[in-house]
């Protein structure tokens, strides 16, 4: 009998611990900082212990059937704690209200169960004794669950599976309960028949748990994530929501299906339409095909070279059944060839020469990628451009970033050569800027090929035009000893995201 | 070259580490790391000084100049001459490779250096520099090849935990400091504007100036520069560049620092090697006639004076002419009849360079080319990758400087030698682990280098010596074209001593040949 009761407070300790560990862990994983989460947590918990252990004086009378109740409650909002924080942060604003308040309501329901439980046992056993092990097997329940959490508990559970399972340790332990206190609890039929429909539920659960994840991660992102992917150079991820597929690499969006025609079809044609004459095509970047589809609709380009760092882009691309449909199949088109490697390294080292190079890469926002902007690397590049030849830079919005896009403009010019900037709109990018740059000046083309769904030649001309707002600044070329065009996008970044 | 394993470990420290390790108390996680001394000159050097006879002569040649030293100064000494068609020379080097202080290193993650990495874009005065360079293809049409300039961004300071792009950033702490920042600009610029300070200073120098009466530290005191930052990057300066703290330099050195140099593009030139790349290219013109591994025990004056003996452990040159351009302060120890020795002490330096699996804890700016730690004993450290083009990351090699200042010269230079490798090893991390914590579990490697001598120091008085002017006066048969002579340890002075020297080597041999035959155009 002794030992029944004392494992009691075991596994009432061990419940309660887990349930503040959940509720740590989870806030650490959802709001980051964990000192804070966890000193937050914990601290809350303890205090609401505290007024838990307070409010014990206040029960009087049916001492062992309140207990009993206790344990249900616990069981109910322990239990399912971790699930309704999970749907809290996927679909209200108020997470760390529903955090704190269950942590409340947790703590104080665990401080009323050990008073409680002392004084039914004071009947039975000297104080002192009863002081010595409920505090002990207190303490030993806390050790235990705080062994079990990081080990068992989260890695083959997950959170949500945790702290039901513990949920059902502590209906179980209700039930049992009424068993034990049977000599003192007034009523035990209908505290019996309300723990087996608390574990009921909580056991249904238990058993949909992955489920229940599931609906709460679909929530943290707008959209269904569909591929996510670290490799050494970049974080991709993949979203669908409906026909809307985009691609973001490090959290910078780089297309959406919806619009991207309208972007990949201002890089390609306005250039390469000028040049009937264009066999060899070279693209920087662009790792996801898209230009590459525009190329291949020139049945003159009879050779395309992609030269892109990431392989896992590339393969993505080349694999994935909906993006390979997006890029028309691009890369398995004869004429492509594709090396996985850095363009300055490659430029380098190679000395073919192209009749149109198309220069793809993302925004200059650190040094690292500012080198692929300066004049180092467009004197590089004209080294490779064929007699003719011209070439076509991705240059960030005219608009947001517009000392940056005239930069790049400027750094062109200062690599000797002739420059035209162009612009359109994006919805999902807003207004955004290319410049062409060759030996001689730009003349738009005569026709352009068949099958686009935005540009025409009675377009082209007004995008070479720019109003007011987007006029060009005075700024300073981009050189590799001095990166201008990294401070002047930084500080045009700050301003919009203000 | 010692071996970095076979520090002996006390029967004491082996009991200690050893229960340590019983109870699982090693340092957490830190892989053992590799590497060991990087010496060579050391022992050498000692016998020169120690007056230890040479070996037997095994081979006598005779030659119209010997050149004694491969530094910087040798190899532009010999450059010259190339340049001019005279190839009847040799030059005597007493390390295992040619460099001196721009000797470099490679591994298979980085070339690196071991010394001087960088020279500042040559001004429209440092004419031999910009000759130099335009040889070489860095200079076109008055534009420098922007790959060899420093990238973007070339120097950041850790303070308060974080690291800061620039300089500015830090000295313009509060308004007191902003304050003096801007006067300490204004006397520069007035300074400047003297004409008083050029590079090389041959082009400017002035016989004596009241600027080199007092040091850095009492010139910032007279003007009441007081501002703990601008102080902090005084001295910085002249320990970077002289190896000397403000409290001993030169005012005239320090300011020299800051003042001399007009460049008219963002610098410095710099390669992932330093200036063991400025090596590397004139040896591959020089290089035939340069003997490495060849100390040089005696230069003996012979006939009146004009011709000379040159002895090195094993070879006995007969030559018309001697080009000096090793340290200065060997020179009593091997020139016969040298005198007494130049008035002058050298600074005693540690460089490491650092092979690291990935880039360690960092916070603040992105990382630059150089590192400096703001109140750090030691001068941060340049980034032997920096200047590559590709998208970086990656494994890379870190080249650590410590000066070590804080003792006067002859203590620091004991206690260097009497480092073992596990301390210099500690002395490096503790030193950098201040900016990135954990940087132990991320290194492969730490190779060091301790120079006894790295550099004369340049402390007051030094302009107006008079044994430089005897020196730089010299009739022949030995001409003195070390940095040593000016006191300013920098490849402008180097070259610019270097070269001075083998003119007047070769107009004495010029004139001789004369009455034989007229040689290719010696003066321009």
């Amino acid at each position: 009998m002794a030992a029944a009761l004392f494992a009691t407070v075991c596994l009432i300790a061990a419940c309660g611990l887990v349930y503040e560990l959940v509720a740590g862990a989870l806030a650490s994983y959802l709001l980051g900082d964990s000192v804070t989460q966890f000193s937050l947590v914990i601290g809350i918990y303890l205090a609401s212990m505290g007024v838990g252990s307070w409010l014990s004086r206040f029960v009087v009378r049916g001492l062992a059937a309140r207990f009993v109740a206790i344990e249900l409650l616990v069981a109910i909002v322990g239990g399912w704690s971790a699930s309704l924080l999970f749907l809290a942060f996927a679909y209200t604003e108020a997470f760390r209200v529903a955090l704190y308040a269950i942590v409340t309501i947790v703590g104080i329901l665990v401080g009323l169960e050990v008073p409680l439980l002392m004084r039914l046992l004071r009947e039975r056993f000297a104080f002192k004794d009863v002081v010595a092990n409920v505090l002990t097997f207190d303490y030993l329940g806390a050790l235990i669950a705080s062994i079990l959490f990081p080990l068992v508990l989260v890695p083959h559970l997950g959170l949500v599976r945790a702290a039901l399972g513990f949920g059902i340790v502590n209906a179980v332990v209700a039930l049992w309960s009424t068993w034990l206190f049977r000599g003192v609890l007034g009523a035990p039929r209908a505290l019996r028949t309300a723990g087996v429909a608390v574990l009921a539920v909580l056991v249904a659960g238990f058993a949909a748990g992955d489920r229940l994840m599931a609906a709460a991660e679909r929530g943290l992102y707008a959209d269904d994530v569909i591929f996510a992917r670290s490799t050494p150079y970049q974080r991709i991820v993949l979203t669908v929501w409906k026909d809307d597929l985009r691609l973001y690499l490090n959290n910078h969006l780089q297309f959406s299906s919806r619009d991207e025609y309208r972007y990949h079809e201002a890089l390609v044609h306005p250039g390469l339409a000028a040049n009937p004459a264009a066999r060899r095509v070279l693209v920087l970047g662009g790792g996801d095909g898209l230009a590459l589809r525009e190329i291949l609709r020139y049945p003159g380009v009879s050779h395309a070279t992609l030269v892109d760092l990431d392989g896992e882009m590339t393969r993505l691309f080349t694999q994935h059944r909906d993006l390979a449909a997006l890029n028309g199949g691009s890369f398995r088109d004869p004429r492509v060839t594709v090396h996985n490697a850095d363009a300055f390294t490659w430029l380098d080292a190679h000395d073919d020469t192209f009749d149109f190079i198309v220069v793809d890469f993302p925004d200059p926002s650190n040094y690292a990628v500012g080198k692929l902007y300066t004049t180092a690397f467009y004197r590089l590049l004209k080294r490779h451009l064929a007699r003719d030849g011209r070439i076509v830079v991705q240059s960030t919005s005219p608009l947001f970033a517009r000392a940056s896009f005239w930069c790049i403009e400027r750094t062109l010019r200062e690599a000797d050569l002739a420059t035209a900037p162009y612009h359109l709109y994006v919805p999902s990018f807003g207004e955004w800027g290319f410049v062409l740059a060759g030996a001689a000046p730009y003349v738009p083309p005569d026709s352009l090929p068949a099958g686009l769904r935005f540009l025409t030649r009675a377009q082209l001309l007004p995008m070479f035009d720019f109003p007011l707002d987007m006029r060009p600044l005075p700024v300073e070329p981009n050189r590799l000893n001095d990166q201008v065009l990294v401070r002047y996008y930084e500080k045009e970044f700050e301003q919009i995201n203000r | 070259m010692s071996d970095p394993t076979g520090v002996p470990l006390s029967r004491r420290a082996f009991v200690v580490a050893g229960a340590a390790a019983l109870v699982g108390l090693t340092r957490k996680g830190a892989p053992a790391i590799a590497g060991g001394f990087v010496e060579d000159d050391g022992p050498v050097g000692h016998r020169i000084r120690d007056g230890i006879a040479p070996g037997a002569v095994r081979e006598r040649r005779r030659v119209p100049l010997v050149i004694v030293g491969g530094g910087i100064a040798g190899l532009s000494a010999a450059w010259w001459c190339e340049r001019h068609g005279f190839r009847d020379y040799v030059v005597l080097e007493l390390a295992a490779e040619a460099g001196g202080n721009a000797r470099s290193g490679a591994n298979e993650v980085s070339a690196y250096p071991w010394g001087a990495h960088y020279v500042p874009v040559p001004g429209p005065r440092a004419s031999l520099a910009r000759e130099l360079f335009t040889e070489l293809g860095l200079l076109v049409n008055g534009a420098w090849d922007e790959r060899t300039l420093c990238h973007s961004p070339q120097e950041r300071l850790f303070w308060r935990g974080e690291w800061h792009e620039g300089i500015e950033s830090f000295v313009g702490d509060s308004a007191e400091d902003r304050a003096q920042w801007s006067r300490f600009q204004e006397r520069l610029a007035a300074l400047r504007a003297s004409g008083e300070f050029t590079i090389p200073v041959s082009r400017g120098r002035p016989a004596r100036s009241a600027l080199d009466t007092l040091t850095l530290a009492q010139w910032l005191d007279r003007e009441r520069f007081t501002s703990r930052a601008l102080r902090w990057y005084a001295d910085y300066a002249v320990r970077d560049d002289y190896g000397t703290s403000a409290r001993d330099a030169s005012a005239w050195a320090g300011l020299h620092y800051f003042v001399a140099r007009e460049p008219d593009e963002k610098g410095p030139l710099t390669w992932p090697e330093g200036n063991g790349w400025i090596v590397r290219r004139l040896l591959e013109r020089v290089g035939p006639r340069v003997r490495t591994a060849s100390a040089v025990r005696a230069v003996t004056p012979v006939r009146g004076g004009r011709g000379v003996v040159v002895r090195t452990e094993d070879a006995e040159f007969t030559a018309d002419a001697c080009v000096w351009t090793a340290p200065l302060w060997l020179a009593p120890h091997v020139v016969d009849g040298f005198g007494p020795a130049p008035v002058m002490t050298t600074a005693p330096w540690l460089v490491a360079n650092l092979t690291l699996r990935e880039w360690p804890t960092d916070h603040g700016s992105a990382p630059a080319w150089d590192n400096t730690i703001v109140d750090s004993p030691g001068l941060g450290y340049v980034n032997a990758t920096h200047q590559r083009l590709d998208h970086g990351g990656g494994r890379t090699v870190w080249t650590y400087y410590h000066a070590l200042v804080r003792a006067e010269p002859l203590a620091a230079r004991r206690a260097l030698r009497a480092l073992s490798w596990p301390d210099a090893c500690a002395l490096v991390l503790d030193d950098l682990e201040r900016a990135h914590p954990g940087l132990r579990r991320v290194v492969e490697r730490i190779d060091v280098r301790r120079y006894a001598h790295a550099m004369a120091r340049p402390e007051p008085g030094f302009l107006s010596q008079p044994w430089r002017r005897a020196l730089l006066a010299s009739r022949g048969p030995v001409w003195y074209g070390h940095a040593d002579v000016g006191g300013l340890s920098l490849f402008e002075e180097a070259q610019d001593h270097g070269v001075r020297a083998a003119r007047a080597a070769l107009e004495h041999l010029g004139r001789g040949a004369a009455r034989r035959q007229r040689p290719a155009d010696l003066n321009e």
